[in-house]
């Protein structure tokens, strides 16, 4: 008797509709009809695009609700924004010494060295800051928390937070994507300061000038218009990295190399958007430049 | 048509349990062409140990992975507290999940936490406005029980395989569940420290009349704490009943199991 069950499963798909049981069919998404006529690479592109958004409105359907994880939101705060300081400084400080450096050859052939200060500083603040620093931080905190979450995700934990009835969406998700999205424009203000310190140096290694007379000379020549898009664009900038390293994280493939491959994708998918974000963000701007 | 699954020697109740905790019949579950779980029935009552037994990659973790909702199933019913897990929403799923224990085969320790945040994770969420102080008592005692008092300020990575085991139960059981899903508790551990898991597992039993799934291929542990055991081949409960019972069955897939471990 025993060995007939071995066989039964068959047995019954070869030869009878089971409808002993009441049969709760899991929900299954409808693909569109042409999905499948795609090429693979944009079929794939537009998959992952999607897959993406869904997981962006997860988390503005998530994010107003408590619990809160404010000890969550902090701690990465201080590991996302404070440790990456450093790094950001330091590449902020260079290359506001390098672009001075290199800037004024250019303008002293046309007479124009005076302008140094303002030319810099408005390339600074406006495009090469912002952009610098989202890059630098799509590398460092895009991998980091790629990896982190990649690991959680291969080792279970993830999954052990859901049995134990804390929404691990909420608890890891959405408070790394806040943290990003209002650190980065911190750490873009930060790096800003210090690329023009960095200026002001270079400056002053060939000619006479004083700190405050080299950030007179910024201020004067930039203004609202110049400050306020370049600030706004941050938050994306900020939420971009935030939402890829989450995504590529929190949907990593099983296996050791599933680690490796979120931090490695989310890395270069954050720095690609970071282009395609400030893209979007000059032609706002110039549009609303010209009303 | 065929009446297959449940106790093929018998219905066996050494001693009479309470309501079905959990019911599941007719099973199905896959991973595309992997047909895991094929028709499979079992059903757990309040106060039993089952010990579930198979071959390594027959679905086992799988099948306790359903019960919780990290995986769905596709065809069947599976009975939670007399709730069907698939159509249950998101909150009331959370409310479900907090009344079971889930001690993971890997552990699944956060390894961003210490052994005590570790245990106080859950607590806090559910621990009905308990202060500090009953928390950190909680904790302590639970420690106490696994074995791992001093650890309590550790973080995983400084753990041993095997202490960790030890801490993922201890999480598990701090919420006193009345359903607890064992995935391979004593697998890895020393025979002595793997007894003494099991007597804890006998304990929580008795104390708080908790349910439990054990997945073991350790049939010491098996022997001792399964009230019931069920041998899963093929994605079927292939055959159940109690360790006395199965081991005197002479079919060779279920005799495997028993050979080296006469009573
Ligand atoms: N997430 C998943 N995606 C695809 N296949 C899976 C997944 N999880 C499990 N499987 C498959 O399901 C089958 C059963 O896996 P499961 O982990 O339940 O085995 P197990 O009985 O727990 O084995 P072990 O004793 O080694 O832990 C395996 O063939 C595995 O390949
Ligand atoms: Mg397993």
């Amino acid at each position: 008797m025993l060995m007939t069950y071995n066989a039964l499963p068959l047995f019954k798909f070869i030869f009878m509709e089971n409808k002993s049981a009441p049969t709760v069919p899991a929900k299954k998404r409808k693909e569109p009809f042409w999905l499948p006529l795609l090429p693979d690479g944009f079929r794939d592109f537009l998959t992952e695009a999607g897959e993406i958004s869904r997981f962006v409105t997860r988390f503005f359907k998530e994010v107003w609700f408590p619990p809160y994880e404010f000890k969550e939101i902090f701690r990465q705060s201080y590991e996302i924004g404070y440790r990456s300081l450093p790094l950001v400084g330091l590449t902020a400080f260079i290359i506001g010494l390098v672009l001075t450096l290199q800037s004024r050859p250019t303008l002293a052939r046309f007479g124009a060295e005076s302008w140094l200060p303002a030319m810099v500083g408005i390339s600074i603040i406006r495009e090469i800051g912002p952009v610098i620093v989202a890059l630098v931080c799509a590398g460092k905190i895009g991998s980091s928390i790629g990896a982190e979450l990649g690991s959680m995700k291969v080792t279970e934990q993830i999954d052990a937070m859901e049995v134990s009835g804390t929404n691990p969406f909420r608890y890891i998700v959405v408070s790394r994507i806040l943290s990003t999205t209002f650190m980065i424009p911190i750490l873009v203000i930060m790096g800003d300061a210090i690329a023009l310190v960095g200026s002001y140096l270079a400056v002053k290694l060939t000619g006479a000038i004083s700190l405050t007379l080299f950030f007179q000379e910024v201020f004067e020549s930039t203004d609202f218009s110049d400050f306020v898009p370049a600030f706004i664009k941050t938050f994306f900038f900020g939420f971009a990295i935030g939402v890829i390293g989450c995504y590529k994280g929190y949907n990593s493939k099983k296996g050791t190399e599933g680690v490796g491959e979120s931090a490695n994708s989310s890395v270069v998918v954050a720095s690609l958007l970071v282009f395609v974000i400030d893209l979007v963000a000059v032609q706002i701007t110039q549009f609303f430049g010209y009303l | 048509m065929m009446e297959p699954v449940t106790a093929p020697v018998g219905k066996s109740t050494a001693r009479e349990y309470g309501e079905a905790i959990i019911e599941i019949a007719h099973l199905h579950k896959s991973f595309g062409e992997n047909h895991v779980l094929n028709d499979f029935n079992l059903t757990v009552r309040r106060g039993e140990n089952v010990v579930v037994l198979g071959k390594s990659g027959c679905g086992k973790s799988v099948l306790i992975k359903c019960i919780v909702g990290l995986l769905k199933y596709e065809e069947g019913s599976l009975k939670v507290f007399g709730k069907e897990i698939n159509q249950l929403k998101q909150k009331e799923l959370d409310e479900m999940r907090a009344r079971i224990g889930f001690v993971f085969q890997s552990s699944a320790l956060y390894d961003s936490m210490t052994v005590r945040e570790n245990l106080e994770f859950s607590l806090r969420r559910h621990g009905k406005g308990k202060s500090k102080q009953e928390i950190l008592q909680l904790v302590e005692e639970m420690l106490e029980n696994v074995g791992l008092a001093n650890a309590i300020n550790l973080m995983p990575s400084e753990l041993s395989g095997g202490m960790r085991k030890r801490i993922g139960l201890a999480r598990s059981l701090i919420l006193k569940p009345e359903l607890m899903l064992y995935d391979e508790p004593t697998t890895g551990l020393d025979p002595i420290t793997a007894e003494e898991i099991s007597n804890l597992m006998l304990a929580m039993q008795q104390k708080y009349n908790t349910s439990s799934i054990i997945i073991s291929h350790d049939m010491h542990c098996a022997r001792l704490t399964a009230n019931r055991l069920a041998v899963m081949i093929d994605g079927i409960n292939y055959a159940e009943g109690t360790f006395e019972e199965l081991s005197k069955i002479t079919d060779p897939k279920v005799h495997a199991f028993f050979k080296n471990d006469k009573l």
